[in-house]
């Protein structure tokens, strides 16, 4: 009999402490593609982190390329997070930075970028181009890597280790950010590469897959359990949440038919690429709104130019919270007013602030916290770490943490302040399902305050129940602005 | 026109040297209020202008740039900046007489040019602003006597100005208002609010005076943060590469090493910086940071001295008026050094290993910090200014010798810095070649602590903290750090 392609024997993890994997055991064979999923922060990046030796650990993990294969005899793996350098090497890149125009450019442009991976891996570029097109890409090669929006990059991640096509290619929260288009274009793509003979780890709890999945698995008690095929709804409890913290009920936002945001003819551009066009929209007070559109359609610039993070808003007929932007106020007056999370928000957040210090800059919408809060904003900062289970990981540093554990922290800071207008930009990346419908009843509850919501998803199935309405982007124009009950009637 | 410094009473001369108040966040409660409404209009929009004018605007100022026709014409990078960004652009006639606040953000060089060139346009009673103020103090320009002239200094790079107001924080700042030209008196009032326009209130903020952030400014960049960095990294390469170290993973020492370890100094001071060395270690940095102290005294000392009389100014000008030929070819040579040449190894080197690898630049650091502190202490320079401007920027300057080395430094800084450092790296290189000869491995390339059984004397060792600890830039600094609660850690390559 043929070695296994990976042979894991008593493998074992520690965080703070606490056992997460003990002595666990794991055999893959040829032809095996494995799916696992499962709760977040469960030791699932770390095992197949370890498989690609990327982290130390205790236990033994072998691999085995004995098959003849043209492919590559390397393990791959495509992270969670992703990271780019400037023309230095180096990642000192601040928030929201790629939307202040400097002139002097300071990272690679994305087709170069790619020509210098096909040169390290001696990659045939005749290959790349089909890759590129199945992922909507050929018109960002000549965009510069700061330029890219978070679902852009996690892209070129993708396209690069499509590109390289090793013999075990390991995908951790591969969909993230992905556009529903971008996730059947990427599951074909992988179908082909194992049809050449790649095998796949696949780590996700979204029920689309490559149909070329043929094992599942979860990490249970520390241990490798395997199971018949996906296990998630089936287990899913719709367990009642526990009561919000108190101070939350202190706020009540009154509805009013005068208008929250309001955009008229609102554009923005670079040279003479159009990224919004004309975009015509109105929010009121305690609307719900779902912002839908597909990688590119411009949700992530429409929603910076609410958030004050856009230069461009100076140069557009833009009211919010009332006023027209620029006329006197500052970005933090404006913040002030908004709780949010987004990819960037995340990606560009202070990874050395702890989880305590981070949930209550939400208070000063600061990245990391600069001043001492007094003792109120303390005893809610320790309420709300409290809900979302996070008292273990109070002192935790960030970049510590598991993703998901991370995402957690950033959700207490997007809600800490109660603000009157909350956007939301895909807030549930890297949380498992159980997570996502944690976290969206919880934004129902809150929303009963008369909270503004704007929230970005791709899927209708991970929303939460009080959206009402819905926005649709497609190439910087509005394709539909509609009710979500009519459009339900409708179809 | 002569040296403004030169021209004051020796009374009025420690008078504006002695200006030094550190402000509580008390005084800024009034926000941006002075300048709310008034039209700002800066002239230049490069790595100050177009950062600061950002904060600005974002914290709801009025903002517009103002920019040599040939710039706009030939729509250069300053043009696109500005315009990129959305903001108004304009040539002086059509700018400057519409204009409450002048933001002169142009090189320092250029200032005689653009001030005779803005003056006569700006309207009665506005404001002239400067975020250094050589113009004034070592060119004496005079300001038409209805015009305010303050002076807001952000002390980080422009590129830092904006990334820390974008996290909610800022840089920290000097402001100053010219006693000359304050006639209606609401100088300071609007030199607080740019302040806080820029973000820079909530990092601390430095009440100077001209003249007392061009004397201290001078000095401080001339030796610890540029020529001696430049120096010691210069010096820590040649001697690893003739000592066997390997090329590679002498480059990537020295890029990485000096901000790794001023990180630490950044954090917690001399003191912090110290600590990371091993007790052995530590009181080794120590004695040969004396000894460094002792052989480059008289260096530092001759660099105040002529910084105070004018005299490195006079050069400096002198050297312009030539055609920047001095400037041209140490710049040259410095492309041209071995450690410019060579690239960072694909070596990995830990945190700890930069401390314990290269102790030499540790007391380099520790030599300089304290002895450019010393000699502007001595020279009337209050211990505030003076801690601005030696162990505090010191880890912002050593950020850009980690992007792109020397030459990183050399492009970023000003060309008064950059002149003012050559100057000090001629000097002092042959001052300290007896010091290298003596120098091995186990100091710069290899670690310290290799081979040696790690006992020290406890009452030494006690005489070394103490001695490190007590010094007064590290009184001084654990006050003034307070201040900066938060600072980002810098993610190490
Ligand atoms: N860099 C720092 O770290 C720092 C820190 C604190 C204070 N400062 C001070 O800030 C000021 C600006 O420095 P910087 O580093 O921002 O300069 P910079 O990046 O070199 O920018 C200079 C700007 O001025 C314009 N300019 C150059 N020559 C000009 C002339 N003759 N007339 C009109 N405009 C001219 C340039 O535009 P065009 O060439 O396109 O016309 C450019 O936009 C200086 O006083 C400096 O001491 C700098
Ligand atoms: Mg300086």
């Amino acid at each position: 009999m043929k070695k296994p392609v990976v042979h894991i024997t008593n493998f074992n993890l520690k965080f703070q402490d606490k056992s997460v994997l003990k002595d666990l055991c794991w055999t893959i064979n040829i032809g095996e593609n494995w799916l696992l999923s499962g709760e977040s922060g469960n030791g699932k990046t770390s095992l197949v982190k370890a498989i690609a030796n990327l982290i130390p650990h205790y236990g033994t993990v072998k691999i085995n390329f004995n098959t003849p294969s043209h492919l590559p005899a390397v393990v791959h793996y495509v992270s969670n997070w992703y990271q780019f350098k400037d023309l230095e090497g180096q990642s000192n890149f601040y928030y929201q930075q790629r939307y202040n125009k400097q002139v002097a450019s300071t990272t690679n442009s994305v087709g170069s970028e790619l020509r210098h991976f096909g040169q390290q891996n001696h990659l045939n570029i005749d290959t790349l181009n089909p890759i590129l097109v199945a992922l909507g890409f050929e018109h960002l090669l000549a965009a510069t890597l700061i330029e890219l929006s978070s679902g852009e990059h996690k892209k070129l991640q993708l396209i690069k280790a499509i590109w390289l096509k090793p013999q075990l290619l390991i995908l951790d929260l591969p969909y993230n950010g992905l556009d529903s288009a971008s996730r059947r274009n990427l599951n074909l793509l992988l179908d082909d590469l194992v049809e050449d003979g790649t095998q796949l780890i696949l780590i996700s709890n979204e029920s689309e897959m490559p149909s070329s999945i043929n094992r599942f698995a979860k990490i249970e008690g520390g241990k490798l359990v395997e199971t018949a095929e996906m296990q998630h709804s089936i287990n899913l409890y719709t367990e009642a949440l526990i009561p919000l913290p108190s101070f939350f009920e202190e706020k009540q936002w009154p509805a009013s038919k005068s208008h929250l945001i309001k955009m008229i003819d609102v554009n923005v551009s670079y040279g003479d690429k159009k990224v919004l066009k004309n975009i015509n929209w109105e929010v009121k007070p305690g609307e719900k709104w779902a912002l839908q559109g597909p990688n590119g359609s411009g949700k992530s610039t429409l929603l910076s130019l609410i958030c004050a993070d856009h230069p461009q808003a100076f140069a557009n007929n833009f009211y919010l919270f009332g006023n027209l932007r620029g006329s006197g106020e500052s970005i933090w007056e404006i913040k002030e007013r908004i709780g949010l999370i987004s990819p960037e928000l995340h990606w560009y957040f202070d990874p050395t602030a702890t989880v305590w210090q981070s949930i209550v800059s939400g208070f000063y919408d600061s990245s990391g916290l600069f001043c001492d809060p007094g003792y109120t904003k303390r005893l809610q900062a320790d309420e709300l770490i409290h809900f979302f289970g996070l008292d273990d990981y109070k002192n935790t540093l960030m970049n510590q943490l598991p993703l998901g554990k991370q995402r957690l922290a950033l959700l207490g800071r997007t809600i800490i302040k109660n603000p009157e207008l909350l956007i939301l930009d895909e807030p549930c990346q890297g949380l498992d399902q159980q997570q996502t419908i944690h976290f969206n009843k919880l934004i129902d509850e809150l929303c009963k305050n008369g909270t503004t919501l704007i929230y970005v998803g791709h899927f209708e199935s991970q929303l939460p129940d009080c959206i009402e309405k819905r926005i649709v982007l497609e190439n910087g124009e509005v394709q539909v602005i509609e009710d979500i009950l009519e459009a339900v009637s409708h179809t | 026109m002569a040296n403004y410094f030169n021209t004051l009473p020796l009374r009025e001369k420690l008078n504006q040297l002695g200006v030094c108040d550190f402000m509580d966040s008390s005084e800024f409660l009034d926000g941006v209020n002075a300048l709310k409404g008034k039209k700002l209009v800066i002239v230049g929009c490069g790595a100050q202008g177009l950062n600061q004018g950002l904060n600005l605007r974002d914290s709801g100022l009025d903002v517009s740039y103002t920019l040599r026709a040939a710039a706009i014409e030939s729509k250069r990078d300053s043009w696109k900046n500005a315009t990129e960004n959305n903001f108004k652009v304009g040539t002086y006639e059509e700018l400057i007489p519409t204009a409450d606040v002048v933001i002169n953000l142009t090189p320092d060089k250029q200032h005689t040019a653009v001030v005779s060139a803005i003056m006569p346009l700006m309207k009665e009673g506005a404001t002239l602003s400067y975020s250094h103020g050589f113009n004034i103090v070592e060119e004496g320009t005079q300001i038409r006597k209805d015009l305010t002239v303050i002076m807001v200094a952000p002390k980080c790079p422009g590129s830092e100005v904006r990334a820390e107001y974008v996290r909610g924080f800022g840089v920290p700042t000097l402001i100053a208002v010219h006693p000359e030209n304050d006639p209606q008196g609401k100088g300071l009032a609007q030199a607080k609010a740019y302040c806080v326009g820029t973000g820079g209130h909530k990092a601390g903020v430095l009440k100077s005076s001209f003249v007392a952030e061009v004397k201290s400014d001078l000095m401080g960049e001339q030796t610890i943060l540029c020529g001696l960095l430049q120096t010691g990294s210069i010096l820590s390469f040649d001697k690893m590469v003739e000592k066997g170290i390997n090329a590679g993973y002498a480059s990537k020492l020295v890029q990485y090493g000096v901000e790794v370890i001023t990180e630490a100094l950044k954090q917690g001071g001399i003191t912090a910086m110290m600590d990371r060395l091993s007790n052995v270690a530590k009181i080794k940095a120590f004695e040969i940071s004396e000894e460094l102290k002792d052989i480059m005294r008289p260096l530092f000392q001759k660099h105040q001295d002529d910084i105070m009389s004018g005299e490195f100014s006079r050069i400096m000008m002198e050297d312009w008026a030539n055609g920047d030929k001095n400037l041209l070819a140490w710049r040259a040579e410095t492309g041209e050094t071995a450690f410019e040449k060579t690239p960072a190894g694909d070596v990995k080197i830990g945190e700890q290993e930069y401390f314990d690898n290269y102790t030499l630049m540790v007391a380099f650091v520790r030599a300089g910090v304290e002895l450019a502190f010393e000699t502007m202490v001595d020279a009337g320079i209050k211990p505030e200014s003076a801690y601005y401007e030696s162990l505090h920027e010191t880890p912002l300057i050593a950020n850009t010798i980690a992007r792109k080395k020397l030459f990183e430094m050399n492009r970023v800084i000003s060309d008064t810095a950059e002149y003012g450092c050559y100057l000090f790296d001629q000097a002092c290189k042959p001052l300290l070649s007896d010091f290298m000869k003596k120098v091995d491995t186990d100091l710069v390339g290899k670690n310290f602590n290799e081979g040696k059984d790690g006992a020290v004397d406890n009452r030494t060792l006690i005489e070394v903290n103490e001695a490190i600890r007590s010094h007064q830039v590290e009184q001084i600094g654990a006050t003034l750090r307070k201040a900066m609660t938060a600072m980002k850690a810098i993610k190490t390559a």
